[in-house]
């Protein structure tokens, strides 16, 4: 079988080391990681910024990443290149203690102080499943719409991640996302110059270690020998995405205040589903040409008119889906396809036009296998649930028998769902295992 | 897996019988005589026959699977009225045929979304989309080439999409699920090559089809047109498609039909074999004194009828006039014999 490009050899500069690294991550990611700093001649490894004197500057928002981010010539948000998940469970059942609060409250303090709220120091949430709330006595309050994963297609039979919490880190700096990690659980004593007192592993296992990375460059040069892409090698140099086009043009994103809980105990919080899908792009890239990609990902009005050039940056902050919503049945009818992004646009406005979903989306080459890890933020989970419906567009395929379930239907051939879980993130003052009626008494 | 080679006689029915439900003949490409250079507008006998090799069959949620291969085949997409060779490809070991059904009629499921997932010692190996497909011997079923890692042990995992097309009768309600299933597939190139295959030069590109094969699971192959249930109106024919035509007293169960009325059914189905042609666009016009009805048919899976293209409407009186047209021929891909056939499908007439 084929194995993912993981493993450091001579010829690799030590940026290659650090990015591999945090695929293989754990102890052997991160002494290779480390190795490579150490070991880099004249260093010239920029040191990673710490956290604010005050911590109180930070932001109420734990998702409040897009003003701390770099930005492309459009202003378009480029997401932190090298991004962890961490899936975490309480042992036993019933609502955890105030000792174990503490001890999570600390571990995110020593983090705080460590690294810079930023795309060159990490930016990271915690988040709460449904499944986490369901130990407490009482309910979460009505008004908030969030409630466990559930299929979202006619299609799919992913698993479920009902475990208690999610900590999401993202970073520039492979380095600096690694060092957090090992401090978080427990496999380093210090990082980035503060001593860690407590890990979030005193108080959670760590079930499952998702890892994955964005930008331009990036999965061209992980494409080979990653299953599910060719092995010809397809990935456009300037892609950030498999899939040969950007993604998360800034007028196609929810602004943040869009996806903030307004009222209620978790005012300042959101919701945030995360999905995990296959690519298999064998046929998105060998059986279709270029203008049928972009009937498929965009819309057939984008490949008619040719608005899409390349991987699509000359469609600057904006990807025009607007102007193709209105005809999609026509375009179904007249092309036989119909468009991703086309389809998911429909259910993602707001009658004013503010567009509903903040998708932070990234791949991943984990198991060596290609596949993305799709984090959504959205104020109410339920209008996540709408976009993916209108994305599948079944309704679609009662138009014209030539957009089928999973075929000429946006790009649903190629992407396989594995895994879906529903979280809530809570503003950063209840981070530290919230109860339901939004406290955290430690 | 016991699997029998046999390698005479392929050609015949008889010797199909012969082969019992484990090995039955259907078309091949991999090293097969080039496509004809005339070929008709219709259905037409192939350049060469082949055998298959039944894997494995399983049950979940309200689907019964069957997982078949062969040797990789060329065969032909369809988007719309665009035909498009897929070519064998080098990595390409087998062609992977599944079939699913409902084990309760034995109506096999012509439209919904149908994935394949070949894993071996736990690693993944592919994973696919596959297309819904037309074959002479077969009928409709999902298909498509895949390269394998060598000899050995498989698992292939198939996913069932929960279908989209309007249910009628006893189906009303049901199918709306998706499903999977774990077939083994102990795999290794020698016996592959034991598959029998045949070229029929002297039979290639005559206007006939190969017989539906017996393969002791349901195949897609429809009632005559006169035993159609309700009343028989007749028939027609386009791009080489019959196109049955029979009447319900009554829409049945499923059909928003608040005036009650009755039904108009239009069963289409291949020459020769009367194979199910799903998935294509059916406009009708019904004319007595007067338009009686204009519009689309809407594609149904009924127990009774089996797929169809039905309406409810007030009346068809004995006389009436029905027009039908194909904006879109089947979309489903087509092995050998059946890529020119049903894709150039002008408007036909008949009097009920
Ligand atoms: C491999 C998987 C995927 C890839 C490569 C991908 C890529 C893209 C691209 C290139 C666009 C157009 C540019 C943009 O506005 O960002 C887009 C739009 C969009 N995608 Fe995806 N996407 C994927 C999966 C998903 C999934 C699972 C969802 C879930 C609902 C989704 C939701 C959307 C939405 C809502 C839009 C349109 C934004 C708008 O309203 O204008 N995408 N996607």
């Amino acid at each position: 079988m084929r194995e993912p490009d993981a493993t450091g050899d001579g010829g690799r500069s030590r940026r290659d080391v650090l990015k591999a690294a945090v695929a293989v991550g754990g102890s052997v990611g991160l002494s290779a990681c480390l190795d490579a700093i150490d070991g880099g001649e004249g260093s010239g490894t920029e040191a990673v910024p710490s956290g604010p004197e005050d911590l109180s500057t930070l932001p109420t928002r734990q998702f409040a990443w897009g003003e701390h981010i770099r930005r492309d010539e459009f202003g378009n948000e480029q997401l932190p290149a090298h991004q962890t998940l961490l899936y975490l469970t309480l042992p036993g059942e019933g609502p955890p203690t105030a000792d174990q609060r503490a001890t999570v409250e600390t571990a995110l303090t020593r983090l705080d102080e460590a690294y810079a709220w930023s795309h060159e120091g990490l930016l990271r949430s915690l988040a709460y499943s449904p499944e986490y709330f369901d130990r407490y006595e009482t309910a979460l309050p009505e008004p908030l719409d969030i409630y466990p994963a559930r299929r979202l297609s006619p299609f799919e039979t992913p698993e479920f991640d009902r475990q208690d919490a999610l900590l999401h880190l993202a970073s520039d700096r492979p380095d600096a996302l690694l060092a957090a990690e090992q401090a978080l659980t427990g496999e380093r004593a210090s990082a980035n110059g503060v001593d860690f007192d407590a890990a979030l592993t005193d108080v959670f296992t760590v079930d499952d270690r998702r890892t994955g990375f964005i930008g331009a460059g990036l999965p061209a040069a992980k494409q080979g020998g990653l299953e599910g892409v060719p092995e010809d090698g397809p990935v456009p140099d300037g892609s950030p995405l498999f899939m040969g086009f950007k993604a998360g043009f800034a007028r196609n994103q929810a602004p943040e205040d869009r996806v903030t809980i307004q009222d209620g105990p978790f005012a300042g919080g959101t919701t945030k589903h995360v999905a995990n899908l296959r690519q298999r792009l064998e046929d998105w890239y060998g059986e279709q040409d270029f203008t049928q990609r972009v009937m498929e990902m965009f819309s057939p009005m984008h490949a008619e008119n040719d608005w899409v050039e390349g991987v699509g940056a000359n469609l600057e902050d904006g990807s025009r889906v607007d102007e193709t919503v209105a005809t999609i049945e026509e375009q179904a009818t007249e092309f036989g396809r119909v468009g991703h992004a086309q389809k998911a646009a429909r259910a993602n406005r707001d009658p004013d036009g503010t567009v509903k979903l903040n998708r932070r989306h990234f791949e991943s080459a984990d198991d060596g296998i290609a596949s993305l890890h799709f984090p959504s933020l959205q104020r109410e989970m339920s209008e996540f649930d709408a976009v993916r419906e209108a994305m599948n567009g079944q309704d679609l395929t009662e138009i014209t028998p030539a957009v089928r379930q999973r075929v000429n239907n946006g790009i649903l051939e190629y992407i396989f769902v594995r895994h879906r879980g529903n979280f809530l993130v809570p503003p950063r003052d209840l981070r530290a295992l919230p109860t339901p009626d939004g406290d955290a008494p430690q | 897996m016991r699997r029998r080679a046999f390698l005479s006689g392929v050609g015949t029915a008889g010797a199909l019988a012969l082969a019992g439900c484990s090995e039955v003949v259907e078309t091949r490409s991999l090293s097969g005589p080039p496509v004809l250079s005339n070929r008709p507008d219709a259905v037409y006998f192939p350049t060469h026959v082949e055998g298959m090799a039944m894997t494995g069959r399983a049950d979940a949620g309200e689907y019964a699977f069957a997982l078949m291969y062969s040797y990789p085949h060329r065969f032909w997409t369809v988007t719309g009225g665009e035909v498009t060779r897929t070519p064998v490809e080098e990595a390409d070991d087998v062609h992977l045929m599944a079939t699913v059904w409902d084990p309760e009629t034995g109506t096999v499921l012509p439209e919904t979304g149908l994935d394949v997932e070949i894993s071996k010692g736990g690693e993944l190996v592919s994973q696919e989309v596959i297309y819904p497909m037309l074959s002479q011997p077969m009928g409709f079923h999902y298909g498509a080439n895949f390269g394998l890692d060598g000899d050995g042990e498989y698992e292939v995992t198939v996913s069932v999409g929960g279908t989209n097309t309007r249910r009628t009768g006893s189906f009303d309600g049901r199918f709306g699920d998706p499903a999977r299933a774990t077939i083994g597939f102990e795999y290794s190139q020698s016996d592959r090559d034991g598959i029998a295959f045949e070229e029929t030069p002297d039979r290639a590109g005559d206007p006939t089809a190969r017989e539906p094969m017996e393969m002791g699971m349901p195949n897609s192959v429809l009632p005559p047109a006169d035993e159609l249930p309700g009343d028989p109106r007749g028939t027609t024919e386009t791009g080489d498609a019959v196109l049955a035509v029979t009447t319900l007293a009554a829409p049945p169960a499923g059909v928003d039909a608040p005036d009650g009325g009755t039904y108009l059914a239009v069963s289409a189905r291949t020459p020769y074999n009367r194979m199910v042609l799903p998935a294509m666009a059916v406009e009708a016009t019904l004319t007595a004194d007067g338009t009686l009805f204009d519009g689309a048919l809407t594609r149904t899976l009924d127990p009774d009828l089996g797929y169809h293209y039905g309406a409810a409407v007030d009346a068809v009186p004995a006389g009436a006039d029905l027009e039908l047209r194909v904006p879109t021929p089947p979309q489903v891909a087509r092995h050998e014999g059946y890529e020119t056939a049903f894709v150039g499908m002008p408007p036909t007439e008949l009097t009920l």
